[in-house]
C-alpha cells in the first residue's frame, strides 16, 4: 500500500523483477517494465514469450511469486482484477470476453458501479468517437469477432483507466476501425494515459508506438525508444536469429512454381447467407487471395463452400465433378478441407491432447478400436515437420499459444491430405515467427499440388503469399487482380464501396 | 406474436397456465373457483421457496441437489427447538440459520474447494438426510405446538402469513435481481465467468452467497412445510430438489447459467402445482401425477425449442435477406467517422440505405 518513492510514482505501471512459476518451468524471468502517464509502450514477443503473463500479472489476474507491481504508485500487494481496476487500469484481453445472454450496453456497463441505462449516453459518445457501428441492445451473443473486440475496448474507455492494455486489438478489425481506434490512443495518451500494446504488426507498431520492449523465454531483452530500433533488430531480438534471413517482412512474393491448368475447385454462381453469385476456380499448386474487410461475406462464402452454411443457388465442382448435398464429411472425403477463422471456437478441441486434435479429420475413417499410437505417430510428425512447441503429445491443446494452436490447427488439416485447402485467417494472433512458418508452410503445399484459397483480412499477406487476389466487397466478388498487385490496388477495391457511397 | 413467445419465455408461461386454468375449468366446472386458487397458492409455497433458491444457484450455472435435505433438516431442527420449548420466533431463527449453514457449507465445497457443483451438492444431499436421521433419532416430530401450525390459519382472504412471507421473498428476490449491482453480478457469473472474474466481479463469492441463498430458501421452506402439515416426517422434504430444478427450468431458467427471473420460476410453480390439483377436481388418480407433470414439463419444452428455432431461422432469413435484393445497391454497411451520430447496425444498414 506504501507510495513508492518520487521517480517510481511518476510512472504509471511500475513492474520490478517480477517472476511467475508453473510448475518447474519460469514463464516470467525477473521482468522488470515502467509505464509513464501519456506513453505508448508495444509490448512484442514470440507466442509464449510470457507477454499475456506479464500483462495478466499487471492486471491482477495471476499472481507473480516474487517482485512488485505498483499501479500509479501504489503496491498490487494482494493481486485482484478489482482491485487493479480501481487503481485505474483495464486490459483489453485478446480474446473478447462476452456475456453472450446480456445486451452490449450491458455487457460494456458490467462491473461498473452506475446501472448500464445511465451510462447509455457516455457509451454512445465513445462509439461515436470510435466511428463504429454497434447496436447497444441486441444480444452480445450474436456479436462478430470484430465487434465483440469493440466491446471490450469499450469497457476499457468507459471505465476511464489512467493505465490501458491492449493485447492485439486491431487483429480482428477492418483497416478503417483501426485508424479510429489509433486516433483514440493518441488522444488518450495526449490526456495522459498510460497504454501498453501488445501487437503482432510492426507496422502499427511503428505507427503508433513512442516506446518498444521485447520479450523473450520471459526476459525483457531489448528496451527503448522506437525509433532507435530497426524491424530488423527487433525481429531478430525476438526470434534470436542471428541474422534476419528466415523473417521474410518485404512485400515481394517469393518465386513461386507455375501453377498447373488442372482445375481443382469450381465455383459457379454460388449464392448463400450473405454473398449472392460469386464464381471462380482455383487451379492445382496455385494459391490465390481472397481479401475483403470484415464483414464482406468471406466467411460465409468459405462456409458455404464446405457445407456448413446452406446454399441458396449456384453449384461447386470438385476435381470437374460436381461437388451436391455438400457437408463437412462429404468435403474432407473429397479433399476439400477448411481452416475456420475463430480457432478458439470452432477449431480446436481445447481440452483434448494434442495428437487427438490433429487426428480429428480422420475420426470417421479410423477402425472401431481406436491405434493411439498411430495417433501419435501422426502427431509428431507434425510436430518436426512445423516445429510446434509442446511438452508433450498429451498435452490438452487450451495449455498451447496462440500460434502453436494454429499449427496443431493447420495439421488436422493436412492430416486429411487435402487436394483443396480453404484457410480462413490462418495467421490471427500469430507472432512474427510463427506466421513465417506457416508462410512457409502454405507455400511448399502449394508446391506439392494442392490448391489454396488464402482468406485474410492482412492485405500485406495476401500480397506475399498469392498468386492472383480476388476481392469482395458486400457480399460479391468486387474484381480479381494479379500477382504483385499493391496493397493499396487490393484495399481501393475492398473499400471502394464504400467511398464511393459516402461522396 | 411468434416472435415475443420466443424471446419471453415468462410471457408464453403465462398465456399457458391461463389458457390450462381455462381448459380444466371447462372440464370441470367448479374448478375456477376463489377456493381453489387460494388452495393452489397455498400448496405451492413449500415449492416455491426452493425453487427460488435453487435459481439463485442456477444462475451462477451451479446445481444444488440437496436443497430436499436441507429442508428436511432444518425442518427438524426446527420441530426438535419447538418442542424442547423454545419460542417461535428464535426457533424459526436458528432453523434459518441451520439452512443458511448447510448452504454455506455447499458453498464452500463449490466456491472455495472448487467441487463440481453436482458432485458436492450430491454428497451433501445424503449427509444432510443422515444428519437429520441421527438428530430425530429416525423418528416423525409430532405433536407440534398450536402456534407454527396458526402460521398457515386463512387470514380470511384466502392467504395465511405464510403466503404473505412467501411473496414478501418473490420481491425481494425479484427486486435484488433485476433492480441491484449484486444482481447483475449473479447473471454475469454464469453466463461467463472467466469474463466476470476479468471485470473484477467476485465470482466466488458470488456463487458462494447464491448457495447460501438456496441453504435459507430450503429451510424457510422448512418452516412452511411444518406449520402446513403439523408434523414433521422423516423424509420431508425427500425429491422436492429435482421438482425445483424442473420448475426452473419451466420457468426459463437456462442450465447454462446466466438467465433466468424470479417472474418466470412464481408462474412455473403455480402452473405445476395446479395441474396438481385439476387432477383432483378431473378426478384422475393420484398416481398419474408425476407422469402427467412430466409429459406437460417435456411438451412445453420442446415447443418452445422449435419456436425459439423457427424464430432464429427467420431473423438470420432477414439478416441476410440485404445480400439478395434486386440489384445489388452498394450501401455502406458501417458508417464513416463522419455519419457517426446515428448508428444503425451492421445488419440493418444496407436496408435502411436504400
Amino acid at each position: 500500500m506504501a507510495l513508492r518513492d518520487g521517480t517510481a510514482a511518476q510512472a504509471l505501471i511500475d513492474v520490478r523483477d517480477v517472476w511467475k512459476q508453473y510448475g518447474p518451468v519460469a514463464v516470467l524471468k525477473g521482468v522488470s517494465i515502467t509505464l509513464a502517464p501519456g506513453q505508448i509502450h508495444a509490448l512484442l514477443g514470440g507466442n509464449g514469450a510470457g507477454k499475456s503473463t506479464l500483462m495478466k500479472a499487471i492486471a491482477g489476474l495471476v499472481v507473480p511469486n516474487s517482485g512488485s507491481i505498483a499501479i500509479a504508485g501504489t503496491l498490487l500487494d494482494r493481486p485482484s482484477a478489482a482491485r487493479a481496476q480501481r487503481l485505474g487500469l483495464y486490459l483489453v484481453p485478446q480474446e473478447a470476453h462476452i456475456f453472450g445472454s446480456q445486451s452490449v450496453l450491458e455487457n460494456i456497463c458490467m462491473g461498473l458501479d452506475k446501472p448500464a441505462a445511465r451510462l447509455r449516453g457516455r457509451v454512445e459518445a465513445l462509439v461515436a468517437q470510435l466511428a463504429v457501428s454497434l447496436d447497444l441492445d441486441a444480444q452480445a451473443a450474436t456479436l462478430e469477432i470484430a465487434d465483440r473486440q469493440i466491446v471490450e475496448i469499450l469497457r476499457g474507455l468507459i471505465r476511464e483507466a489512467r493505465a490501458l492494455i491492449l493485447d492485439e486489438p486491431t487483429s480482428a478489425l477492418t483497416p478503417h476501425e483501426v485508424e479510429a481506434l489509433f486516433a483514440r490512443m493518441r488522444a488518450l495518451a495526449a490526456s495522459g494515459v498510460g497504454i501498453f500494446f501488445i501487437s503482432h504488426k510492426l507496422r502499427e507498431i511503428r505507427e503508433i508506438c513512442h516506446d518498444i520492449s521485447v520479450l523473450r523465454d520471459g526476459a525483457i531483452v531489448l528496451s527503448g525508444p522506437m525509433s532507435a530500433h530497426t524491424d530488423a533488430e527487433i525481429v531478430t531480438a525476438m526470434t534470436r536469429v542471428a541474422a534476419p534471413v528466415a523473417v521474410d517482412l518485404s512485400t515481394a512474393p517469393a518465386a513461386a512454381p507455375a501453377p498447373g491448368s488442372e482445375r481443382r475447385l469450381e465455383v459457379e454462381r454460388l449464392s448463400g447467407e450473405g454473398f449472392s453469385e460469386v464464381s471462380f476456380s482455383l487451379a492445382a499448386g496455385e494459391i490465390v487471395g481472397l481479401a475483403g474487410v470484415v464483414g464482406a461475406g468471406r466467411t460465409e462464402l468459405a462456409e458455404t463452400i464446405f457445407g456448413l452454411r446452406p446454399t441458396l443457388s449456384g453449384a461447386v465442382r470438385l476435381g470437374g465433378a460436381p461437388l451436391e448435398n455438400r457437408s463437412p464429411s462429404v468435403c474432407i472425403d473429397r479433399g476439400l478441407v477448411y481452416l475456420p477463422e475463430d480457432r478458439q471456437q470452432f477449431g480446436l478441441f481445447l481440452d483434448a491432447p494434442l495428437d487427438w486434435n490433429a487426428s480429428a479429420y480422420l475420426m470417421h475413417k479410423m477402425p472401431f478400436f481406436l491405434r493411439p499410437r498411430d495417433e501419435a505417430r501422426r502427431f509428431e510428425r507434425f510436430r518436426s515437420a512445423m516445429g510446434i512447441k509442446c511438452e508433450s503429445h498429451l498435452q490438452p491443446a487450451r495449455r498451447l499459444s496462440g500460434g502453436n494452436q494454429q499449427k496443431v490447427l493447420l495439421a488436422k488439416c493436412l492430416a486429411a491430405d487435402p487436394q483443396v485447402l480453404i484457410l480462413d485467417e490462418p495467421t490471427r494472433g500469430v507472432d512474427v515467427a510463427a506466421r513465417n512458418d506457416i508462410y512457409a508452410l502454405i507455400r511448399s503445399l502449394a508446391a506439392q499440388g494442392v490448391a489454396i484459397l488464402l482468406i485474410s483480412s492482412d492485405f500485406d499477406e495476401i500480397v506475399q503469399l498469392s498468386d492472383r487476389v480476388l476481392v469482395m466487397a458486400f457480399g460479391a466478388l468486387e474484381g480479381e487482380l494479379p500477382r504483385g498487385a499493391s496493397v493499396d490496388a487490393i484495399g481501393g477495391l475492398a473499400f471502394g464501396a464504400r467511398e464511393a457511397a459516402d461522396a | 406474436m411468434l416472435e415475443l413467445f420466443a424471446r419471453n419465455r415468462v410471457a408464453t408461461l403465462f398465456v399457458i397456465t391461463l389458457l390450462t386454468f381455462g381448459a380444466i375449468g371447462l372440464a370441470a366446472p367448479g374448478f375456477l373457483s376463489a377456493s381453489t386458487l387460494a388452495t393452489v397458492m397455498a400448496n405451492s409455497l413449500v415449492l416455491m421457496l426452493v425453487s427460488f433458491g435453487t435459481m439463485l444457484v442456477i444462475i451462477t450455472r451451479n446445481i444444488d441437489v440437496s436443497s430436499g435435505s436441507v429442508l428436511g433438516l432444518s425442518a427438524a431442527v426446527l420441530g426438535l427447538s419447538l418442542n424442547a420449548g423454545i419460542a417461535l420466533p428464535l426457533a424459526i431463527g436458528i432453523c434459518i440459520g441451520v439452512g443458511a449453514l448447510a448452504g454455506a457449507f455447499n458453498g464452500l465445497l463449490v466456491a472455495g474447494f472448487g467441487v463440481p457443483s453436482i458432485v458436492a451438492t450430491l454428497g451433501t444431499l445424503g449427509l444432510y438426510r443422515g444428519l437429520m436421521l441421527s438428530l430425530t433419532g429416525g423418528r416423525w416430530i409430532e405433536a407440534l405446538p398450536q402456534s407454527i401450525k396458526a402460521l398457515a390459519a386463512n387470514l380470511g382472504w384466502g392467504g395465511s402469513v405464510l403466503t404473505l412471507i412467501v411473496l414478501g421473498v418473490f420481491l425481494i428476490l425479484w427486486l435484488f435481481l433485476r433492480m441491484t449491482r449484486q444482481g447483475g453480478y449473479f447473471f454475469a457469473t454464469g453466463d461467463n465467468r472467466e469474463a466476470a472474474r476479468h471485470l473484477g466481479i467476485p465470482v466466488r463469492s458470488i456463487v458462494f452467497s447464491a448457495f447460501v441463498g438456496a441453504g435459507a430458501c430450503a429451510a424457510l421452506a422448512g418452516v412452511v412445510f411444518a406449520a402446513q402439515i403439523g408434523f414433521i416426517p422423516n423424509q420431508a422434504g425427500n425429491g422436492i430438489e429435482l421438482k425445483a430444478i424442473a420448475a426452473n427450468v419451466l420457468g426459463g431458467v437456462s442450465l447454462l447459467g446466466g438467465v433466468g427471473s424470479a417472474v418466470g420460476v412464481f408462474i412455473s410453480v403455480i402452473f405445476l402445482t395446479a395441474i396438481d390439483s385439476a387432477l383432483v377436481f378431473l378426478r384422475i388418480p393420484a398416481f398419474w401425477n408425476d407422469f402427467i407433470a412430466g409429459a406437460i414439463l417435456l411438451t412445453v419444452l420442446v415447443l418452445d425449442g422449435r419456436v425459439r428455432m423457427a424464430v432464429d431461422r427467420r431473423i438470420r432469413a432477414k439478416r441476410y435477406a440485404s445480400h439478395h435484393g434486386a440489384e445489388r445497391t452498394k450501401s455502406p454497411s458501417r458508417p464513416s467517422a463522419t455519419a457517426a451520430p446515428a448508428i444503425p447496425t451492421p445488419h440493418t444498414a444496407p436496408e435502411a440505405g436504400r
